[in-house]
């Protein structure tokens, strides 16, 4: 295998335009996704590859064009949605939750529904409260989804594919923050499967379980936590329907003790969900209960300093972690 | 701040409730979950349990008084502020010196895994004190205990064989094992063997067999007390004949005999037609000594339904012999049509056994254990066995099973339909 290094927006652009070359059911759109080559540049040159056709710019009008390629869908094409922000998602949740989640079960399997929502998900960094939303927890609790989070540039492209093929309608959760980060993405055809979580870091002390962006600060903290002589196993759960629940069991009977690292607010959210089920698989491997870490339970602030203070930070992680493992 | 205890308000009915009984006393240490009191509502009797954490100090409710709802009844202070010394005014002056007792361990708090680890070690939590929140006992606890005591020991098997160990593992009365008993740290390494001959033919055959024949199990116990009274009788009187019969020996004819009535368990499935075999020729399985490099066959007794008791146990101790010193002939392990597994010279409770092909079933044999059993609607000790049929579902259906079993049952609890 040869080592290459791309950025993630690169490698999400490759697994779109392959698919689309393999399945001419494939398409793509959104705002901004044809002429301006992507609102993150990251549909770059796949309008002089196919066409107007394929790749199709739409009006500001979430609701319409999710509803429109979900039409689609049901009649046996392969639509890629791309929001320019889950943010934007809100205005669509009818057809995305109501419809497409739905459609397989209501229509007694008469249609399915194979359509990939994709787009920034999370604080990008002063967007302000209502352009910085979490989608993970709120999305996640409907039945008839997927949902995939992919940390880096080869989950990216490996996961993308995954999600373009499956039958199902696949919430794919990106970040602004990450678009511009480089990993090594192979030249060869690969593709990265659901409910498999990856163990990013091995460790013997403390199981940190997060998806996405904030496992930079899991990795941050678990660099500073070593020093402290704290082994931490960092759990990239990948995909949070499916959910891999039995990597994350086998690490915690390993540690004793864990903490869940996510993006969304605490309450009903991911992080409790996950919490719950490792108290219950685990009950008597915890040496302590299972230590969570959100972002605060207020909107998204605009001032940087306290946007920084309001994500799961490095500093939030830690204190967790010796908290769980009785260090504080 | 002291904390004012109510009589609370127990059903939607209720008005006023009548203080039955107290189960603390003034001094106790009261933690929250403490059952304090047991209160008699209109519908019926209900504990009064605490909230707070702290001393039990003050009772102004006594035992067989009716008080209304919402009215105080007792009062915990905190730990520190001790009803003695307090300074407030409006304290009566002739009130009862409390003595407040130091708190005493009670529903200690330990993790989970602190739990399990303390119990696979066998250490007594009393003796721990917790380090996490609230004294909470942690698994680092529990395994500082451990290490201390495996140091200890190191220590006092090395330097001071005589100073008695100070340990915190509560020990059993101590049995000198017949095996020797390995000491931690004493790895072997990775290796491996090639197959003997026995092995592969092991290996292959039973593979074949667990993987082509459908297999299910199903158990019976019997009451032994008549076989081994008549086995006890009958050995004694066999004693100047050289003849000792076994369990295993009675548990042969027993199995041969019921062929007559149940074919199907000496046959053979044969893909499109069932073989019902003639002759009843009944194997035993024999390990092999392991310093022989271990292993198994299955040694024939051929018409067993045909053999007395006598015959069957000089055949038996004959091919056992044989197979142990210098191996069975391929005449002495084929043809067979049922085979018996036993461990019950083990001990061995219950176990299920591999179906030896072409057989189309496979009797496994536990130890007759005493036990306290059921005999004529009374509780006595008696002497019960396990035994499991291994069996090849294309032959012999569930039902089947149970009615052979239950002519063994007939047969072994009955034995004197043995000698004739």
């Amino acid at each position: 295998m040869s080592e290459r290094i791309i950025e993630y927006r690169d490698a999400l652009c490759e697994a779109m335009s392959e698919e689309m070359r393999d399945d001419k059911k494939v398409f793509l759109l959104g705002e901004e996704v044809a002429q301006y080559n992507g609102a993150y540049k990251i549909s770059k040159g796949m309008l002089d590859e196919f066409g107007p056709r394929r790749v199709i710019d739409t009006p500001i009008s979430e609701s319409g064009f999710s509803g429109m390629a979900i039409g689609a869908a049901m009649r046996g094409l392969r639509p890629i949605v791309e929001f320019m922000s889950w943010s934007f998602s809100l205005v669509a949740a009818d057809p995305i939750l109501n419809n497409a989640a739905k459609m397989l079960y209501m229509s007694g399997g008469q249609f399915g529904c194979p359509i990939v929502f994709r787009g920034n998900d999370g604080a990008g960094g002063q967007l302000g409260s209502t352009h910085s939303w979490c989608v993970e927890s709120l999305y996640a609790n409907v039945p008839g989804l997927k949902m995939a989070i992919p940390y880096d540039a080869y989950d990216a492209k490996g996961m993308l594919k995954t999600a373009i093929r499956d039958d199902n309608p696949v919430f794919f959760l990106e970040s602004e923050r990450l678009l511009s980060t480089t990993g090594h993405v192979p030249v060869e055809e690969y593709t990265v499967p659901f409910g498999q979580a990856l163990v990013r870091r091995q460790g013997t002390d403390c199981t940190i379980i997060s998806f996405g962006r904030p496992l930079h600060f899991c990795q941050e903290a678990a660099e500073e936590l070593a020093k402290e002589g704290i082994a931490c196993e960092i759990i990239d759960g990948r995909t949070i329907r499916p959910l891999d629940i039995d990597t994350m069991v086998a690490s915690v009977r390993k540690t004793n003790t864990c903490v869940v690292v996510d993006q969304s607010w605490s309450f009903a959210s991911v992080g409790s969900e996950i919490a719950s089920q490792i108290h219950r698989y685990c009950f008597d491997d915890l040496d302590n209960f299972v230590h969570r870490v959100h972002s605060d339970d207020v909107p998204t602030p605009y001032a940087s300093n306290l946007e920084q203070a309001y994500l799961p930070n490095t500093r939030k992680i830690c204190e967790a972690v010796r908290a769980a493992t009785y260090n504080s | 701040m002291p904390i004012e205890i109510t009589m609370p308000r127990l059903s939607d009915t209720m008005e006023e409730g009548t203080l039955l009984q107290w189960h603390k006393q003034l001094g106790d240490v009261v933690s929250s979950g403490d059952v304090l009191a047991d209160i008699e509502t209109d519908k019926a009797t209900m504990e009064l349990q605490s909230f707070d954490d702290g001393i039990f100090s003050e009772i102004l409710v006594q035992e067989g008084e009716k008080v209304e709802v919402g009215k105080v009844v007792a009062v915990l202070t905190e730990e520190d502020e001790a009803p003695l010394e307090s300074t407030t005014p409006e304290e009566p002056a002739n009130e009862t010196k409390v003595e407040i007792q130091k708190p005493e361990k009670t529903g200690m708090a330990i993790s989970p895994v602190a739990r399990r680890l303390a119990d696979e070690y066998g250490i007594d939590l009393k003796t721990i004190q917790g380090s996490g929140p609230s004294g909470r006992v942690i698994k680092r606890d529990i395994l500082q205990v451990v290490d201390a005591t495996k140091e200890t020991s190191a220590a006092a098997a090395t330097t001071q064989p005589d100073e008695i160990i100070q340990r915190t593992v509560s020990e059993p009365e101590v049995v000198a094992t017949t095996h020797p008993i390995v000491a931690s740290g004493d790895w072997r390494e990775n290796r491996s063997e090639p197959l003997s001959n026995m092995r592969q033919v092991i290996a292959k055959r039973l593979v074949e067999s667990k993987q082509t024949i459908p297999h299910y199990q199903v158990t019976m116990s019997f009451d032994m007390d008549p076989l081994l009274d008549m086995r006890k009788t009958l050995n004694k009187q066999l004693a100047n004949s050289g003849v000792k019969l076994s369990v295993n020996d009675f548990l042969v004819r027993c199995c041969a005999l019921a062929m007559a009535e149940h074919p199907a368990f000496n046959a053979s499935f044969g893909g499109d037609c069932i073989y019902f075999h003639g002759p009843v020729n009944v194997g035993i399985a024999i390990a092999l000594p392991e310093d022989k490099g271990g292993g198994l066959v299955v040694g024939t007794i051929r018409d067993a339904d045909q053999k007395s008791l006598r015959s069957i146990s000089q055949e038996s101790v004959r091919l056992g012999k044989k197979a142990r010193d210098k191996g069975l002939s391929l005449e002495e392990m084929s043809d067979t049509t049922f085979t018996i597994s036993n461990l019950g010279m083990f001990g061995v409770e219950h176990f299920t056994a591999i179906i030896n092909p072409p057989n189309s079933a496979i009797l496994a044999v536990g130890a007759a254990i005493e036990k306290p059993v059921v005999r004529g609607g009374e509780l006595v000790v008696g002497n019960e066995l396990s035994a499991t049929l291994s069996l090849d579902h294309r032959v012999i259906d569930g039902a089947m099973a149970a009615r052979y079993l239950k002519t063994l049952k007939e047969l072994i609890e009955n034995p004197a339909a043995l000698l004739v």
